[in-house]
């Protein structure tokens, strides 16, 4: 019998923790935005078709994200009270993560 | 013919279906991070093998049945037994089948093409009664419509939540970079998925031909040899890097931003993690490709190439069947006898060389595989070549005088 139910459950449940990653994560750059540590990341590679990004633009952009940071509106203790919930947010989602690495393998959770 | 001789060349196709297997599904887990510059190629698919390789030894958990039931193997009253000389023929299909998907650059279920192989070869072997068409139905087609449904909607939707959680007014830096790192951890998770899921197979075959050779007891696990022999396959696979797939996967369907990525990695990761934990699996393929699409749609702005995606969606309909039919081909001739293997070995690797052969006219590597086409990439390279460098001090005296 095809188990409708299973197929259900796996939604809601993949819908939850990925749900629950991406807030976290998203929420700590946010957080690190607002603290005024802008991250910008080049790519590791400019790959010509997706990232439209060239170095120049990367380079760019980090000037805009430092001017930024200079212009923070937020009191120092906001700052760091913004710091450390963007620290405390980017820990929970790799508590997250570590919990599916857990369930990846089978032999820490005794077999399936 | 000569037993231990059929074994040995069950074990060797074992392997180099286990090798497709690995570049087939790079692209799963690495076209993504790869199109978002989370990380150069070259590293990228590093990664994802050693992965690959880790899952394979770190799940103990070993695929009883290969067929999973599809075929009714077994001592059951209409049971048939499965001969080396059928997962034989089985596995030409799979391969062969594994090998034109990837030269079309199509990111296909491998799992399903072994199933439609064995299916194949269990059919001239033993008649169409040799098939559960009810498990075939519950194991393999709903689940093909339902994976990618599911993680699309969860991409979907992990997407517009990280968009709408870092947007930030207009002009204003939103550090959506960040999710670049995210990508890194995001994408090598789904590469360990793969690894503790799809070398198991291999080890399944390569063990159930030699319990049926009467080289190991019945019901005993693999030996530790294949276990570390279908690793390094499939590790060795990942590395070479399907980068045809990749390219597919990773700029084919839509356009891949940091957000979008890490959002699709892990809706993949959640989907597999949480289908195989509540005892079905859903295939590899099928999720990515879904989270790809679904992070395409849920982006503003962003669209989704659906040609591609129905030509891709056409290519999972075909698996199946395609791959049956081959693999019922080469049953066909392993039914003459010793000579009709040898045909079928010799077939095979002449069909194996010429889709290499055929794949060398248009070569896609790490160099070319996210590039939209040389001259783009030509014209950028000369742009920031042109910029910086000044004439030559001796040339500008030449001016002066």
């Amino acid at each position: 019998m095809i188990d409708w139910a299973a197929f259900l459950v796996v939604a809601v449940a993949s819908l939850v923790a990925a749900a629950i990653v991406v807030s976290l994560y998203a929420f700590g750059l946010r957080l690190m935005t607002t603290a005024g540590r802008i991250p910008v990341v080049e790519p590791a590679e400019f790959t010509g078709a997706i990232t439209i990004l060239t170095q120049k633009q990367a380079q760019k952009e980090a000037k805009r994200a430092r001017k930024a940071a200079k212009a923070n509106p937020l009191s120092p203790g906001q700052k760091r009270l913004a710091l450390i919930s963007a620290y405390v947010c980017f820990v929970l989602c790799a508590g997250a993560v570590l919990y599916g690495v857990y369930l990846v393998i089978p032999a820490l959770h005794g077999g399936s | 013919m000569d037993f231990t001789l059929i074994v040995v060349l069950v074990i060797v196709l074992a392997l180099i279906f286990d090798f497709t297997n690995g570049f087939h599904d790079t692209a799963n887990a690495m076209a993504t991070p790869i199109a978002t510059g989370a990380m150069r190629p070259k590293v990228a698919v590093a990664v994802a093998a050693v992965l690959n390789l880790v899952g394979a030894f770190l799940s103990t958990e070993v695929a009883r049945t290969v067929s999973g039931g599809i075929i009714k193997e077994g001592d059951g009253a209409d049971s048939v037994s499965i001969t080396p000389e059928l997962i034989f023929a089985g596995l030409i299909g799979a391969i062969v089948w594994n090998l034109i998907t990837w030269l079309r650059g199509l990111p296909s279920s491998s799992s399903h093409a072994l199933f439609g192989g064995l299916i194949g070869a269990a059919i001239i072997g033993a008649g169409f009664g040799a098939v559960d068409y009810g498990v075939v139905v519950e194991k393999v087609i709903l689940p093909a419509l339902i994976a990618p449904l599911i993680a699309g909607i969860v991409a979907f939707a992990a997407t517009k939540i990280a968009y709408a959680i870092t947007r930030r007014e207009i002009g204003k830096p939103d550090g959506r970079g960040g999710f670049r790192y995210a990508q890194i951890f995001s994408s090598s998770l789904v590469a360990l998925a793969h690894g503790t899921n799809d070398a198991q197979k291999t080890m399944g075959v390569i063990t159930l031909t030699l319990i049926a050779g009467g080289f190991q007891a019945v019901g005993s696990g693999p030996e530790f040899w294949v276990i570390a022999a279908c690793a390094m396959a499939i590790a060795i696979g990942t590395y070479t890097g399907g980068w045809r797939i990749i390219r597919t996967m990773g700029r084919g369907l839509t356009e891949v931003k940091p957000a979008q990525g890490f959002a699709a990695e892990t809706s993949t990761a959640a989907t597999i993690l949480a289908s195989s934990h509540l005892g079905f699996a859903l295939s590899t393929t099928q999720v990515a490709s879904g989270s790809v699409i679904g992070s395409g749609l849920g982006r503003r702005g962003s669209s989704v190439r659906w040609g591609m995606a129905g030509k891709i969606a056409l290519g999972w309909v075909l698996t199946l069947p395609a791959s049956a039919i081959m693999g019922a081909f080469a049953a066909g001739l392993a039914h003459i006898g010793p000579i009709g293997i040898i045909l079928d070995a010799v077939i095979g690797a002449v069909v194996i060389a010429g889709i290499f052969w055929w794949s060398r006219r248009e070569k896609v590597s790490h160099h070319n595989a996210l590039n939209i086409n040389d001259i783009d990439d030509a014209g950028r390279v000369v742009k920031i070549r042109k910029t910086p460098r000044k004439p030559p001090r001796q040339d500008r005296k030449k001016v002066a005088l």
